[in-house]
């Protein structure tokens, strides 16, 4: 049956338009319920029990299903999510409103309705005959989905009388809202709100926290004083932003002081510019990355970033007169000129809430319900919490999601989402990291997993088309020890013109297993093919999708084996020793370009087999062997990249490093001339050449450190698509052009060039998106973000196995060098844990030093004492857990002595021995 | 113009016919054929009507837009009309072949609303110098068969009647720009009052007498017709003569005396069955164009 849909739209330039759309009503849906004869077999996927038995509820004990609205599904997702929670229908009505007014909640929804064990079951109602609903006069748009949702709740529970009497089943109408709860009643739907239905499941009282606690609006305003004032409605915000009375701008919570935040506008028109918000009324409830609308306070009223460190630590929340003490605080006298423009927030144009990670501050009152949580990340408020499980969670790390932020309340209401685990555990820790730099890490959902070729999985023919068959050729792998993905395979033969031919090859299929080039097995492979001469010019280059079978997968150690003991002669060994040879002359022509050879002292952590736990910390060793892999992997990117921007000039993903400003390298150069060495930063070429003249006899070990010091002035190297950009050059490897195409298990880009260079070769068809070079470009954007979210929970993965490391390891006392020179401390590398760390020299409540920072040189004098950059000085290192939550490698001067500062290796110190017993009196 | 080649002979029945009051389908010199209205058949339009009338059919369409009401008049909303001959109603009209009559048309049309008492067009105003409804009026001739004209104001009166215009909100703020809310309950919309919108009577002068509703074959047969608009209280709001042939002032009062005669009975009858039609609510069966 055809109906149209009608509705009013008002167009981007003001106008109203009509819209009408074919809408088809079918008799041919099921309701979802196995064994149902009326619409037997009529659904696909997952669908609900035939006998739901669970959970046992006192309000409805009888079998039953679910019908949430909308605001239960978008609020109370949470709870949806628990596995106690099954057998619930999604109407289409409530997935559609769902998926305008929040994606996140939309995706999670997804979710759960994929999920087999949930038996969720998304009944389109909206196409159904019997379920549709037309909107009445006088009705708008929300009446009328309410009306179609009471609409479909009625029908299903007379359909599923009609398909058993005597199993009376029922479906449970779930909804906060009084009015359709009521209407509900009326038309004889059992109809019940969130709250009542979760609290009634006596067998799962743990879902009850789990519950978002929404203040209804009427009742807001009558307890306790208003702290806040009101935010203003959207439409104001927008004509306010329109008219320039108010500016939007990201919030930007500041680390140090709860009660003091910047904001960020982002304007079009006038640059960039920061205003500062103090004090909590004029934060006004904005929580770190919300997109704010603020205000500009009259001049007299400005003040300047206050330098006070200050960490919300009241547990007594309503105390709101302390707090304007604190703030008087802040606003210390200063000169005219510090003053920065001062605002304050009035209102909130985006959210940005997630579910935030941290621990719970368990509240003093014994028996009370309401605890304070305190999120890991010091910019986001506390978080007021109801659990009944407070003892139970006491010393873990949980999840918390914000549900609301009321005017009257100091703190915003959140509910309980997840427990972590132990605090300090392994996993616990690695997975808040995980969650705190967005890295998202859950398992890949069924639709991807569909994707997936069936197991054994072996070539066939169609795969053979396209492919050129080099199985027949002596393949290897080169790899760390312990590698699983391996990527790419070398091969070098003699050809019978006396040139050398040599292959590079990746996988291209998608999976942990298949794409590996394990040994003697037969692997899909993308390869670049060169013909070289001796002197390792490139003749010819080829690229074709192959089938290839590594005949070995060697580790970096025995590659280096192979070709430096004269008694092994097979293929394999010549073939290494091939481009062994051709690496050599690659490297010394890249360098001779003016290539960056910069060290960052890499560390790796000798695992204990049991447990995980890191035993031992070791430098990275660098052989012959991973400087040839890496020649060919650069080899081959720059060949491909060349390729794809010859053939797709516009839309060609590529890779660039910019040169950094001179301004960058003014430390490096400050601190050579201290050790009277001379660094030029005018070309890559001479930094390359100044920085492998500059040796010193008697400090072997400088070099690196320049080096290391050369690697924090350069630029972050990004993604871009060629047609949005105009500067390809890759500072750091000398190359005019570069992209990423050896490692498409790991990185996502390699993909796209690989697609981009199979279209290029005519191996493969291309697709819109591929094409388009603002999409591209957006990718880009995206690629770049998670790249450095990544290498941020990398460091952070690092620090926290570190300090796993010394925990296990005790306090011990080593030899460092002085990186840095700051104002009130030295930043300092141990080379042999390639540790860098920071001794500060003033600390609360100890007298503070005569401390002198010259910036010229640049040096710091404590008392009598020097520090220049590269100074040797040793240290003690030590796991610093006064804060549970911010566990911290805390280093303490050793030598040279300076008296009242530095601490004697052997006595333990009484300051930091204190919090390690505090931490193991936690752990018991 | 479509037309019918009639030979001598049946020019001279269908006059002496006429001077009997006695024409060739049966009918008096001052009776329409039957005329079959529809309204509400195109649904993404704001309002529309097909009409028929003898072999004549006729589709109207019209449609509300967003727009700056014009400088002289600041607080009106305005009408738009165009007219589209299809290929459709006769081969003559292909490529721009109806260009010519499509506009006489409708320039016909813009005079007979040019009047402050045929449409309020005040009403149309939402804000005035800034935003007010256009009326895009299109008229589609679907087949001609005779009396084009009186078809084609029927089909507009028709659809003006049929015509939604949604409710719009002008909030303004203390800065004093303004922002348009719509409301998003789509029957939450406007009417026009149509009670003084006009229909055009043609009269053909054929021999001595003059008809209404004239055939294809009884216009051939006429030298010169003339166009009276009439409004239901039988006011005429203009004239015009078209054909090569003259009208001597006698004949022309004599046609206006007709011409209101018959339109009050017609806009008479055009408003009970539009009526009845609303009546029947918006579950009424729709005929459309497979009916």
């Amino acid at each position: 049956m055809l109906k149209s849909k009608t509705f009013l739209k008002k167009t981007r330039a003001g106008g109203v338009m009509k819209i009408v759309r074919e809408h088809y009503l079918r008799d041919d849906i099921g309701c979802g319920a196995p064994g149902c004869a009326a619409c037997g077999g009529a659904h696909e996927g997952p669908v609900l029990e035939p006998q739901p038995l669970d959970p046992a509820s006192s309000l409805c004990p009888r079998p039953h299903y679910l019908l949430p609205d909308t605001n239960v599904l978008l609020h109370q997702i949470d709870v949806l999510e628990d596995p106690a929670i099954r057998n619930v229908i999604v109407l289409q009505t409530v997935l559609q409103e769902v998926r305008n007014r929040s994606a996140p909640v939309y995706k999670r929804i997804r979710d759960v309705t994929n999920n087999q064990e949930k038996h969720f079951y998304t009944f389109t109602n909206e196409h159904h005959r019997e379920t549709y609903v037309e909107q009445e006069q006088g009705e708008n748009a929300n009446d009328r989905n309410d009306r179609a949702i009471r609409v479909a709740a009625k029908w299903y529970n007379e359909h599923l009388k009609k398909m058993s009497a005597e199993n009376h089943l029922q479906v449970i109408f779930i909804t906060n809202d009084r009015k359709n709860k009521e209407k509900a009643i009326e038309e004889g739907i059992p109809a019940f709100t969130c709250e009542e239905y979760v609290k009634s499941l006596t067998a799962n009282p743990e879902l009850i926290d789990r519950l978002a606690c929404l203040s209804e609006e009427g009742n807001e305003i009558e307890n306790g004083r208003i702290i806040f004032s009101e935010h203003l409605p959207l439409s104001k915000l927008q004509q306010g932003i329109k008219s320039g009375t108010y500016l939007q701008g990201t919030f930007r919570a500041s680390r140090e002081n709860y009660l003091e935040a910047t904001v960020w506008v982002h304007g079009d028109t006038e640059e960039d510019k920061e205003i500062i918000l103090q004090g909590l009324k004029n934060l006004n409830r904005a929580v770190h990355e919300d997109i704010v609308a603020v205000e500009l306070l009259p001049k007299n009223q400005w003040v300047a970033p206050s330098s006070v460190v200050l960490h919300d630590e009241g547990q007594n929340e309503d105390d709101v007169e302390k707090e304007e003490e604190r703030e008087r605080i802040l606003k210390t006298a200063v000169s005219e000129k510090m003053l920065k423009p001062t605002g304050r927030v009035v209102g909130i144009i985006k959210r940005n809430w997630r579910p935030y990670c941290g621990m719970l501050s368990k509240s003093d009152i014994k028996e009370s319900r309401r605890h304070l949580f305190t999120p890991a990340d010091r910019r986001i408020p506390r978080i007021r919490i109801e659990t009944r499980q407070a003892s139970a969670l006491e010393g873990r790390r949980i999840i918390v999601a914000i549900d609301g932020w009321p005017r009257n309340s100091r703190y915003p209401n959140g509910h309980f989402v997840k427990n972590l685990g132990e605090v300090g555990e392994k996993e616990t820790e690695t997975e808040v990291l995980l969650l705190e730099h967005d890295v998202p890490h859950q398992p890949f959902s069924q639709a991807v997993l569909s994707f997936l070729p069936k197991m054994p999985w072996s070539i066939t023919e169609k795969d053979m088309k396209n492919r050129e068959d080099l199985r027949h050729l002596c393949v290897c792998s080169v790899d760390p020890p312990g590698c699983t993905d391996i990527d790419d395979a070398l091969h070098c033969r003699e050809l019978e013109n006396g040139n050398l031919e040599r292959i590079d090859m990746v996988p291209e299929l998608l999976s942990s297993n298949l794409c590996s080039l394990r040994c003697n097995v037969d692997r899909l492979a993308f390869s670049c093919i060169w013909e070289m001469n001796h002197d390792a010019e490139i003749l010819k280059v080829r690229f074709t999708k192959s089938v290839i079978n590594s005949k070995a997968s060697l580790t970096y150690a025995e590659a280096q084996m192979r070709i430096d003991s004269a008694a092994m002669n097979d293929d394999i060994t010549t073939s290494l020793r091939g481009l062994n040879k051709l690496a050599k002359i690659l490297k010394k022509r890249r360098i001779e370009k003016g290539a960056l050879t910069l060290s960052s002292p890499e560390v790796r952590f000798h695992m204990d087999s049991e447990t995980h736990d890191p035993i031992d910390l070791q430098t990275k060793e660098l052989r012959e062997t991973n400087s040839m892999v890496e020649e060919f992997m650069l080899l081959a990117n720059i060949s491909v990249a060349k390729k794809i921007h010859e053939e797709f000039s516009e839309h060609a993903l590529l890779r660039k490093h910019p040169a950094p400003p001179p301004s960058n390298y003014e430390i490096l150069v400050k601190a050579a001339k201290s050790k009277n060495l001379e660094i030029k930063t005018d070309t890559a070429k001479s930094l390359a050449d100044s920085l492998d003249r500059a040796d010193s006899p008697t400090f072997p070990y400088l070099n690196t450190l320049l080096r290391i010091l050369a690697t924090r002035c350069m630029m972050q190297a990004v993604y871009f698509c060629s047609g949005m950009d105009n500067d390809f050059h890759h500072y750091g490897l000398a190359s005019p052009i570069y992209t990423h195409f050896t490692s498409p298990i790991r990185r996502y880009a390699d993909i796209i060039v690989h697609r981009l260079l199979a279209v290029a070769i005519g191996a493969d068809c291309t697709y819109p998106e591929l094409t388009d070079k603002h999409k591209l470009a957006d990718l880009c954007k995206n690629l770049n973000f998670r790249h450095k979210m990544a290498q941020y929970a990398q460091r952070a993965s690092v620090a926290f196995h570190t300090q796993l490391f010394f925990k296990s390891k005790g306090i011990v006392s080593e030899e460092a060098y002085i990186l840095f020179v700051r104002k009130n401390a030295i930043v300092v590398l141990i080379p042999k844990y390639g540790l860098e760390g920071t001794v500060f020299f003033e600390e609360k409540d100890k007298p503070k030093p005569k401390l002198i920072y010259d910036d010229e040189v640049p040096s710091l004098k404590i008392e009598d004492t020097v520090f220049h950059i590269f100074d040797k000085v040793k240290v003690k290192i030590m796991l610093d857990s006064s804060n549970l939550q911010h566990q911290k490698i805390r280093m303490s001067l050793v030598e040279p002595q300076i008296p009242g500062i530095s601490i004697l290796a052997d006595t333990p110190n009484m300051d930091s021995d204190e919090p390690e017993r505090k931490k193991k009196k936690h752990e018991k | 113009m479509a037309s019918v080649a009639l030979s001598e002979a049946e020019k001279v029945y269908i006059v002496h016919g006429v001077q009997e009051d006695l024409r060739v389908d049966g009918r008096g010199c001052e009776d329409y054929r039957c005329v079959e209205v529809e309204t509400d058949v195109v649904s993404n339009t704001s309002g529309s009507a097909r009409v028929k009338l003898g072999h004549t059919d006729i589709l109207v369409g019209v449609k509300a837009e967003m727009g700056t009401p014009k400088l002289e008049k600041p607080n009106e909303g305005y009408l738009e009309f165009f007219v589209d001959c299809s290929a459709n109603a006769t081969p003559e009209f292909e490529g721009r072949g109806g260009d010519d009559l499509g506009t006489e048309i409708a320039n016909t049309l813009y005079r007979i609303f040019n009047n402050k008492s045929s449409i309020d067009l005040k009403s149309l105003c939402i804000s005035p110098r800034e935003h007010c409804w256009i009326l895009y009026v299109d008229v589609l001739l679907l087949e001609c068969g005779g009396n084009l004209f009186d078809t084609i104001c029927i089909a507009v009166k028709a659809a003006l009647f049929n015509t939604r215009i949604p409710r719009v909100r002008v909030l303004e703020d203390e800065e004093g720009s303004k922002d348009i809310e719509l409301s998003d309950d789509p029957y939450d919309c406007i009417r026009l009052s149509v009670e003084n919108v006009p229909c055009i009577v043609t009269l053909c002068k054929i021999g001595y007498r003059h008809v209404v509703d004239a055939t294809l074959q009884e216009e051939a047969c006429s030298l010169a017709s003339l166009l009276v608009s009439v409004t239901s209280k039988g006011v005429v709001t203009c004239m015009r003569k078209v054909g090569k042939g003259s009208l001597d002032p006698e004949s022309i009062f004599e046609m206006m005396e007709t011409g209101k005669r018959v339109g009050k009975v017609l806009h008479a009858s055009l408003q009970s069955v539009l009526h009845k039609e609303e009546s029947l609510g918006p579950k009424r069966q729709k005929v459309g164009f497979l009916g």
